[in-house]
């Protein structure tokens, strides 16, 4: 209860505190961080990326076989969803 | 009397597990159709949770329903909105009425086509006939395709006798309904929600009949009434203390205020001569009373068939999208014929519809599936607690209204009005006041609603006088009474004095020949005596308006509400069709006059249904404005491309709202620099801020070398000032932007900005007031973004006064105490130089 409503308080009293993270992602790689682009084989094995239903990054691989599901877990995506082509869906919550 | 087997649902999918609460469509995250779970599906094929019968499936594929042999019946919904997709993706495997094992196959759908196509792939798990039931799993993470997930308590029954078995049953004592339409919708989620805090399997009955108190539908199903005795009996470890606060609750009414009889009484005797509201649209008349009820309709609930009901529903729904089209084509105005629209969107809502199909399944009538669904849904937006949401709550409980009389077949009659007519009512819904001769109304008065509701925005529109948010007791003032509406001041006088009522009509007559003297001079510019000319420009949310704007002396758009584009739709607007937009608008307006685009200001208020958003404590302090857009930069990469894509056809200025920080500013400004120059821009177009935040007010000499120009916002200073929500019902008459703090900001606004030879607009309400014309030029303001039909008299007033009067008045009153000195000496100083001129010259 006390840690909701201190929660609660902080927002209030430091709304733009939240501003500060998005835009180093801006800057870096839009939509995809980091440690997944690295789980997912590295850039050059991304054909294409694009946020899809809400909680899902569709992605095109070269190579699906590059892709490291055990890295991807650690770096924050839960679910895989495999399909032909080398498209893979990214499930990774509503927080994008 | 067996003993009750606990029945374990398998999850019908592998894939990663979300929080019922943080689903994002408001008919799953409420449970209006039941409590269960979300998963997000990495397999492909949607299995049996259960054994039973396949009691629905939907034609489009993408949802189902099994009911067990004790009468569990669960949900399956594939997505969100797929009902959208017409069975595309989806392929049934089953029928409907055959049995099915645990595990089996039901439905197989192409994930990617889907993610590609709907809104999301979210499939819900919801056991609809409300039993309770516990996790076997954690309730996040991963799980795996028939997988037990949930143990559900199937000792949920409907009959007492069964009842007994869940141990001792204790009962409440019986309680008499004081809430007025009974447990109706909203108290009927309060209830339904405090019940769920208890383990204990809890029960409402009522007289013979008895339901699950923890399912909001099944509670509605009772249909109490005021008056009603109903009681509480729970079974279960905490089942004492559930009995003990339910009961309570209902005594107290459910959080809805009830009427004691003593209550009444006194408010009665206490003969009052006046009744406070707000303003909802300017003005006074004298007028006889004429009360407006809306009568309940009676619904019987249960269904024929539910073919027959299904048919019947759907011939009520196209009567009523026929008529409220007849409607739109019929209406008097704009803002009339926009809210019909609104309502045709209504009755398409998918959503809306699956409720309703659900509880015709389940063997009810169409008309009792109907109000079901509508009204929880109501109350849902009213929950949110959203004063915009509220009020589309208003909308959906009159469209559904006008389906249920459809289906029931009650005609509507035609109101006939007396002349000199002030309509009173709980709260006017646009179906009411479309049919109305507004010839013979002079006036409206209302319990609810606010200064944005509809009957507002069509008072305003008539040029007839409103007001909202009088005290319940006008309701039973008597049809024909003598009644004076002063809806400037927000009162209602019972008992008019002769002289008060000769003074409004001398002043009406005044009024009224002011403006048609404003509206002659209004293609003149506004130049003060002493020869300074102040830009009026105005705000704006379409083409049209811009267009009138024009004809009524405008000399350009200081604010285009771009939100007209993102609002009330399902997904962004594409770039043709922002930059058609754009572009017309620009080209109305000429490469003379200026154009100021405010980028997109929404956020947790005023929610987009294709930007998920969490639900915040305090949206006005939360992810609003630019705020929002950096964190979406896709989003406001997309405006920008179209907003420049107008850049040559007008004078193009881009405004960013809610800015407090200059990073905010620097930021917009290289993804705007960026997009400009992936378009082969040269020139930049004119970049400036809101002023609305106070800490960029207080700043404002470091964001000025940085900007264009400045504008500012008001409304929303003045609440962030002053801490107090414009539409709070007992502070929105404090929230005065009169006030000296706010305007001791505007004046530190205006000095930074000239120091560094930028422009400073005011786009907030106080622009558009009269009375504060002379105090804004005083303070140095070099353009004012009013309303449009404000546009001549903000000229005129311009055109009466010296700058040089206006500083110094403008200076004495920032050394005042509160916005009611401010106010009286204002109305001195227009008495004492304006009105005096004026009566020289003619």
């Amino acid at each position: 209860m006390f840690e909701k409503m201190q929660r609660a308080f902080w927002k209030a009293l430091t709304p733009d505190l939240v501003m500060d993270e998005p835009k180093t992602v801006v800057t870096v790689v839009p939509g995809l961080a980091p440690e997944i682009v690295a789980a997912l084989g590295g850039a050059d094995n991304l054909k294409s990326q694009q946020p899809v239903a809400l909680t899902r990054v569709r992605v095109e691989l070269r190579d699906v076989g590059r892709m490291d599901r055990q890295a991807l877990n650690r770096a924050g995506v839960p679910g895989v969803m495999l399909f032909n082509d080398g498209v893979v869906h990214l499930l990774s919550g509503l927080g994008r | 009397m067996a003993t009750p087997q606990p029945l374990q649902l398998h999850a019908p999918l592998s894939g990663v597990l979300m929080p019922l609460d943080l689903v994002p469509d408001p008919v799953f995250s409420s449970r209006v159709i039941g409590d269960g779970l979300c998963i997000d599906p990495t397999s492909n094929t949607l299995c049996a949770p259960l054994a039973g019968v396949v009691s629905n499936v939907q034609a489009s594929g993408h949802a189902i329903s099994i009911t067990d042999a004790n009468g569990v019946q669960v949900l399956l919904h594939i997505g969100l909105d797929t009902v959208n997709l017409a069975g595309k993706g989806f392929t049934r495997l089953v029928e409907e009425g055959e049995q099915v094992d645990v595990g089996q196959s039901l439905i197989e759908f192409d994930a990617d086509f889907v993610a590609l196509n709907a809104r999301s792939l979210l499939t819900l798990m919801l056991v609809v006939s409300g039993e309770p039931f516990t996790w076997l799993v954690p309730e996040s993470g991963v799980v795996d395709n028939g997988q037990p997930l949930l143990s559900v308590d199937t000792a949920g029954p409907i009959t007492d006798d069964e009842k007994t078995q869940d141990g001792e049953a204790l009962f409440s004592k019986p309680v008499t309904l004081a809430n007025p339409n009974g447990l109706h919708a909203r108290p009927a989620a309060v209830f339904a929600q405090a019940a769920k805090r208890f383990a204990a399997s809890i029960y409402l009955h009522k007289q013979q009949e008895s339901v699950n108190a923890k399912s909001l539908v099944a509670i509605m199903t009772l249909q109490t009434a005021h008056g009603d005795v109903v009681q509480v009996s729970a079974a279960g470890p905490d089942a004492e203390a559930a009995i003990k606060t339910l009961a309570e609750l209902l005594v107290s009414g459910c959080g809805e205020a009830v009427t004691a009889p003593v209550a009444t009484n006194e408010v009665a005797a206490a003969s009052l001569s006046v009744l406070r509201g707000v303003c909802a649209s300017g003005g006074s008349a004298f007028g006889y009373v004429v009360q407006i009820a809306e009568h309940p309709l009676d619904v019987i609930e249960l269904g024929t068939t539910p073919q027959a009901e299904r048919d019947h529903l759907a011939r009520g729904l196209a009567e009523a999208l026929a008529a409220l089209q007849q409607l739109r084509d019929n209406a008097a105005g704009q803002a009339q014929a926009d809210i019909f629209k609104a309502h045709q969107e209504l009755l398409e809502d998918p959503s809306l519809l699956e409720v309703a199909q659900v509880l015709i399944n389940e063997g009810k009538s169409a008309g009792f599936a109907w109000r079901a669904a509508t009204e929880s849904t109501a109350t849902l937006f009213k929950s949110l607690g959203n004063a915009l949401l509220a009020e589309r709550a208003a909308d959906l409980a009159d469209v559904g209204q006008r389906v249920l009389k459809r289906i029931l077949g009650v005609q509507d009659r035609a109101l006939e009005l007396p002349e000199g007519a002030i309509l009173i009512a709980e709260q006017l819904t646009p179906s009411q006041t479309a049919g109305l001769d507004t010839r013979k109304v002079l006036g409206f008065a209302t319990v609810g609603g606010g200064a944005t509701s509809h009957v507002a925005i069509l008072a305003r529109a008539a040029g007839l006088p409103a007001i909202c948010g009088l005290p319940a007791h006008v309701l039973t003032l008597a049809n024909g009474t003598q009644v004076l509406l002063d809806a400037d001041k927000g009162e209602l006088h019972l008992d008019p004095d002769l002289a008060v009522i000769e003074q409004l009509h001398a002043n009406r007559e005044r009024h009224h020949k002011r403006h048609q003297q404003d509206l002659a001079h209004a293609s003149l510019a506004a130049c003060t005596r002493d020869g300074h000319h102040i830009e009026v420009t105005a705000n704006v949310a379409s083409l049209v308006e811009t267009e009138q704007a024009i004809s009524l002396g405008g000399e350009g758009v200081g604010l285009l509400r771009s939100e007209f584009l993102y609002l009330d739709r399902h997904h962004a607007p594409s770039h043709d069709e922002q930059a058609s937009t754009y572009s017309a608008i620009a080209r109305a307006l000429g490469p003379a006059r200026n154009l100021v685009v405010r980028t997109l200001d929404v956020g947790g208020d005023k929610p987009l249904a294709y930007v998920p958003m969490d639900s915040e404590t305090n949206p006005f302090l939360g992810m609003r404005g630019i705020r929002l857009c950096l964190e979406r930069p896709q989003l406001l990469r997309d405006q920008f491309r179209a907003i420049l894509s107008s850049a040559a056809l007008a004078r193009l200025h881009i405004m960013l709202p809610m800015v407090t920080q200059l990073s905010e500013l620097r930021l917009a400004r290289q993804l705007l620099e960026e997009e400009a120059l992936a378009l082969g821009l040269t020139a930049l177009p004119k970049l400036g801020i809101m002023i609305e935040v106070p800490a960029a007010a207080l700043m404002a000499d470091l964001f000025a070398p940085e900007v264009d120009f400045f504008s500012i916002g008001t409304n929303d200073l003045t609440q962030y000032t002053l801490a107090m929500d414009r539409d709070h019902p007992r502070l929105a008459s404090q929230a005065d932007s009169f006030h000296p703090s706010v305007l001791r900001l505007i004046a530190n606004t205006v000095k930074a900005a000239h120091a560094h030879g930028k422009w400073v607009g005011v786009c907030g309400a106080l622009a558009s007031e009269t009375l504060a014309t002379p105090l804004l030029l005083g303070l140095g303001v070099d353009e004012l973004s009013v309303s449009v039909p404000l546009i001549p008299a903000v000229k005129a007033a311009v055109r009466e006064v010296n700058l040089t009067d206006c500083q110094a008045i403008a200076q004495q009153v920032l050394g005042l105490e509160s916005a009611e000195q401010v106010r009286e000496a204002l109305r001195l100083y227009h008495a004492a130089t304006v009105d005096t001129s004026l009566v020289l010259e003619n």
